[in-house]
């Protein structure tokens, strides 16, 4: 059991619409992440889960706002910190992000160290530009990145080369927490492994203490992080290590997103949707009940008008769901 | 689609271009129905003739025809001096007091002292000061000046009766003088007069009625704008397809001309071909074909850029590999995703053809003058004869204002176009 | 830093490249104009001769005289001989700087009349352009940053002046400032009772009448920029790289300079795409000040059927845009990085 590095604990926000409608889109969402340890975040396009990155962030400007709980990293709670605080001694030093779409995540009139200067001095207006340069160098020899590519414009790189810039920047200042946004989703295969090796390479040299890793693909979590949580519908329903997440899901909205996984491509809807039938919830009005009930072959009248906390289960897992382990096993058992 | 279609309705940048624009068009078709005859018919003598009501002096005089009203209004004298009290008039007045105001027994005046725009002072003093017989170096004819100026400022007040009018006798071939007594709270009724007319914008210099044109040249300049728009927009997405479509050589070809003709300035071309056709041959129509050939360049660039990214869409190559006709890949995958920006490009080529309409009849290369007025020959008309220098407003700013408030209103519905299909460039 | 080294070499290539194909386009398109202006009224319709004769000769009716005019104006004008001939002798004459001899203002050269007309066109236009593109690169870029009522009263207001034609607007400050306010002289250039000289009183004559064509022109152009700006500028708002700056903690005052940056820059090549079309309208509005430049001289020379003067005025004003073009697209290549990458791909 390492240092625990990230408390979330009922962490809500919504998104304030252009109609001016509120949609909620991270609800009630409560983990903890221990140093050395990384987490996959998995869910259906839309649940929340880019949002539930931006919000862990602590910094919120429109149209996200922030509602309720605390964001505790490396035992300091961020969550009630002045904003200009939260960008200047958090960002980037203790929790950093790296977009869904980092192929437009740099300036492109901007070279890289130029920008990696403007990181630095956000935090410390006074370091020198050759503490700068030489931290940079360092940084980006230790991750196999050509030195080179400080002096280029990020038009003049490639959609791989960008992607494994970006997360060297995002993490030049060595932050307690990465979350990696669907860092390799609009990669070719080569790219997605290197860029999956320097996340690992990250971890493993320690410049970074512990990593939350969201993405739609789940053979992927696999591969990458020791646990898993799954979201639906702005809640967490479950979370596990990646064995028992993959193998032996138990909520019935993860068994049913686990058995999809063998559809090939995001934006295929329709196979999904054999896999579990109906859409999710509208976020702008969350039902009162489970989340889940309207598509849930096991639910029960009270499923529809009884909402459930996230609790433990047995092996360190926990679970959103009315039935309990064995009811739930037994379940699947009668089925096959 | 049908979304995107209640969304332009519901935008408010758009529905108020597209309000303006229809009650601009209304204004054209109802118009002409009240108020028909030629629009180049030169109805007046004068040229530059005010906005305004006009009757027959001659018709309101004929006491016979019609009833005569009496009214006792409190202030008419007032308005009556204010009317004939003329500034010309009112400065000759302020010139003699300050010039031969001071005399024996009487004080000097200076110039500070008396207000020009005060009719009242002006005229207590004047009847204080003023002299006839009185010569002061004068010459006899600058005291006969003065004279008629005393007699024209006792006439504001003169309460006589006037009482001639004449008819011309058409069996005696001669005009008969009739007498009729005129007093000054005699009224007639505008509507028993037989011959009136509404100027509401006065007329021009060759005397024709501004409003009854400028209706007239709004739909010739409307319709110049929509057949260059509609040339333009046409050639400009041929090109754009097929350059972006068939890619290539033929690409080339036409980026090459493309390319040439976005440098070399439109209004040049606009010019030589204009000049060359001769003013004969230059109707209305023929000068919206020339501006329609010569701007179809943005269009064409623009759409074979969306061409080109859409090519290699999914759903373009699974018709190619379906094994779909070329015309049948344009007109079903390919046209429904450029069609939004043709429909906001063809807005702002109507703007832009009546705008460059009116460029080139200022410069004196519109449509041949003889036929129809259009929005640029009435400016040129305007500007050529001087309007704005004779202070006869009428004659160039409703025009400038009708040109501003069409293009004003098509942008505004290309902007809430803009909105609606990019959705990044929404306020919010 | 031989990896520097590398990089500053493909940079220059870059550049090279670019200013290279640059400098062959201007070539072309010069070439192209040559071309247009002297082909376009031999490929039209109708007899040019005819036409110039029937507007010179208005009012002569001897058909010995008339005749013997064309013929006169068709060797004037070179058209007996073989159109390539005809077209080299028109290159050879171009080459010395030899436009031909005007009709309206015989024997004036055309070179002599356009040359007294240029710097008034010149001193007009230029820093009309110059000055409004930057005032309304900085109006669009407030409208996008600020929002709100500025935003609100701003744009409709834009999308306005920009709409109204350069001599439209000419027309209304010409009768506010000039008639009605007496601010500013009526018309010309410089006081009419004078004669352009060098001298102080000159210029200052020439700059009191200055100010309104130039007012003019500076406020359509504002317009229409500030249009342009501002969608540039919300566009660039909401660039991932603006978020992903966030939240690396950079300041948004910083974020807001990278922005309107990248907002600008294209404003550079914008400009020099409608560069033609703004001196177009700019000189039509000089017609309505009167003012001594190019638009004037065009438009005296149509109404007097002067052919050499108007093929002579178009040349140089399409030259004038090309050189202006091809300086505009010198300076975004040097400062915009993403030029010199696009040579690459």
């Amino acid at each position: 059991m390492g240092n625990i590095m990230l408390e979330v604990n009922g962490l809500t926000t919504k998104y304030v619409t252009r109609f001016k409608e509120n949609v909620y889109a991270v609800s009630d969402v409560s983990f903890t992440l221990e140093e050395g340890r990384s987490v996959g975040i998995a869910g259906e396009s839309g649940c929340g889960k880019s949002t539930l990155a931006l919000s862990l962030m602590g910094y919120y400007f429109a149209p996200l706002h922030y509602i309720k709980g605390d964001i505790i990293i490396d035992g300091k709670n961020i969550s009630g910190m002045k904003p200009d605080d939260v960008r200047k001694n958090v960002l980037g030093t203790e929790i950093a992000y790296i977009p869904q779409a980092a192929m437009n995540a740099l300036n492109p009139t901007r070279k890289v160290i130029k920008f990696i200067e403007d990181v630095i001095r956000a935090h410390d207006p006074k370091a020198t530009k050759k503490d700068i340069f030489d931290l940079a160098r360092q940084r980006f020899e230790v991750l196999n990145l050509p030195v080179e590519t400080l002096y280029k414009y990020s038009v003049e790189l490639s959609g791989g080369m960008k992607q494994r810039t970006v997360i060297a920047v995002s993490t030049i200042l060595s932050p307690k927490v990465l979350i990696a946004d669907e860092p390799s989703s609009a990669l070719d295969v080569t790219s997605q492994k290197m860029v999956i090796k320097m996340i690992r390479d990250l971890m493993d040299l320690g410049l970074i203490k512990s990593m939350i890793f969201i993405t739609h693909e789940l053979p992927l979590l696999y591969n990458v992080t020791d646990d898993i949580m799954v979201m639906y519908a702005a809640q967490l329903v479950e979370s596990g290590t990646a064995d028992q997440m993959i193998f032996d899901p138990l909520h019935p909205y993860s068994k049913g997103l686990m058995g999809s996984i063998l559809v090939p491509e995001d934006g295929t809807r329709d196979v999904k949707l054999v896999a579990i039938p109906g859409t999710p919830p509208n976020l702008k009005k969350p039902p009162e009940g489970c989340r889940f009930a309207e598509r849930c072959v096991y639910a029960t009248p009270k499923c529809k008008v009884s909402g459930v906390a996230y609790h433990d289960f047995d092996n360190n897992r926990k679970c959103r769901c009315h039935m309990s382990e064995n009811e739930l096993r037994e379940a699947y058992a009668n089925e096959q | 689609m049908k979304n995107h279609i209640r969304q332009v309705l519901r935008s408010g940048k758009f529905m108020t271009g597209f309000i303006i624009i229809m009650l601009i068009l209304l204004l054209v078709a109802v118009y002409p129905l009240l108020n028909p005859g030629n629009p180049l018919e030169m109805i007046g003598y004068n040229s530059f003739v005010k906005p305004g009501v006009y009757f027959s002096l001659y018709d309101s005089l004929d006491m016979e025809s019609r009833h005569v009203y009496r009214f006792r209004l409190e202030g008419a004298d007032e308005l009556r001096i204010y009317n004939k009290f003329g500034t010309e008039d009112r400065i000759a007045v302020k010139e003699w007091l300050v010039r031969y105001g001071e005399r024996e027994g009487v004080p000097g005046l200076t110039e500070e002292e008396i207000d020009v725009d005060d009719r009242y002072q002006l005229l207590d003093l004047w009847w204080e000061h003023y002299d006839p017989t009185l010569r002061l170096g004068m010459t006899i004819a600058a005291s006969r000046v003065y004279q008629r100026l005393d007699a024209r400022v006792a006439g504001i007040f003169n309460l006589e009766d006037y009482n001639v009018y004449t008819i011309w006798n058409e069996e005696l071939e001669e005009y008969e003088v009739h007498q009729t007594t005129v007093v000054n709270d005699d009224y007639v009724n505008v509507n028993d007069i037989a011959n009136r007319i509404w100027l509401p914008l006065g007329t021009e210099n060759f005397g024709r009625d501004v409003m009854k044109q400028l209706v007239h040249a709004i739909r010739t300049s409307l319709m110049i704008g929509l057949v260059a728009g509609t040339i333009a927009t046409a050639i400009g997405l041929l090109l754009g397809l097929v350059a972006g479509y068939v890619g290539g050589i033929v690409d080339d070809i036409i980026m090459f001309f493309t390319n040439l003709f976005t440098v070399i300035p439109g209004i040049v071309l606009l010019i030589l071909i204009s000049y060359s056709i001769g003013q004969e041959q230059r109707g209305a129509m023929t000068v919206a074909v020339v501006i329609g050939l010569t701007s179809w360049i943005w269009t064409a660039r623009s759409v074979r850029s969306q061409v080109m990214s859409l090519r290699s869409r999914d759903h373009v190559n699974l018709s190619k590999l379906s094994g779909h006709s070329m015309p049948r890949i344009v007109v079903r995958d390919i046209l429904p995703y450029v069609a939004s920006y043709v429909v906001m490009a063809f807005v702002l080529q109507v703007s832009s053809g009546i705008l460059a309409e009116a460029g080139l009849s200022m410069l004196g290369l519109g449509p041949k003058t003889t036929d129809v007025p259009t929005l640029g020959l009435m400016m040129n008309w305007a500007m050529r004869y001087t309007a704005h220098l004779m202070g006869a407003w009428w004659a160039y700013y409703p025009v400038v204002g009708v040109i501003a408030l069409i293009s004003f209103s098509l942008n505004l519905m290309n902007t809430g176009l803009d909105q609606v299909f990019n959705p990044q460039l929404r306020e919010g | 830093m031989n990896e520097q080294s590398t990089i500053t070499r493909i940079t220059k290539n870059g550049y090279f490249k670019y200013f290279s194909k640059k400098i062959m386009w201007l070539g072309i398109t010069l070439i192209a104009a040559v071309i247009l202006n002297f082909f376009l009224p031999r490929l039209m319709p109708g007899d040019p001769i005819a036409g110039i004769v029937s507007r010179v000769a208005q009012g002569v009716y001897d058909q010995a005289a008339l005749q013997d005019m064309y013929e006169r104006y068709e060797r004037a004008f070179g058209l007996d001989r073989p159109v390539l001939e005809q077209f080299f002798i028109y290159i050879g004459n171009l080459l010395r700087g030899d436009l031909g001899l005007s009709f309206s203002r015989y024997p004036r050269p055309v070179a002599d009349i356009i040359s007294s007309a240029l710097p008034w066109t010149l001193a007009l236009q230029f820093p009309a352009i110059i000055v409004g593109w930057t005032i309304g690169n900085v109006l669009g870029a407030l409208a996008a940053y600020i929002r709100r009522a500025f935003d609100k009263t701003l744009m409709p207001l834009m999308l306005f002046v920009g709409g109204v034609p350069a001599f439209g607007m000419a027309v209304i400050l010409l009768s506010i400032f000039a008639i009605n306010l007496g601010w500013f002289p009526v018309a010309g250039g410089y006081a009419f009772d004078m004669i352009p000289h060098a001298s102080w009183a000159f210029f200052m004559s020439a700059i009191d009448h200055w100010w309104l064509p130039f007012l003019s022109i500076v406020l359509i152009a504002i317009g229409g920029q500030a249009l342009g700006m501002r969608s540039m500028s919300i566009y660039e708002l909401n660039a991932d790289y603006v978020k992903y700056s966030r939240y690396m903690g950079i300041k948004d005052r910083k974020i807001v300079r990278y922005v309107f940056r990248n907002a600008m820059l294209p404003q550079v090549t914008g400009l020099a795409l409608q560069i033609g079309t703004m001196i177009g309208g700019a000189i039509v509005a000089e017609i309505i000040f009167s003012y001594p430049g190019l638009g004037t001289t065009i438009m005296l020379a149509i109404r007097t059927g002067d052919y050499p003067l108007i093929s002579g005025a178009t040349l140089i004003i399409t030259i004038m845009v090309l050189l202006v073009v091809f300086i505009l697209d010198i300076i975004y290549g040097l400062i915009d990085p993403r030029v010199k990458a696009s040579q690459f791909e």
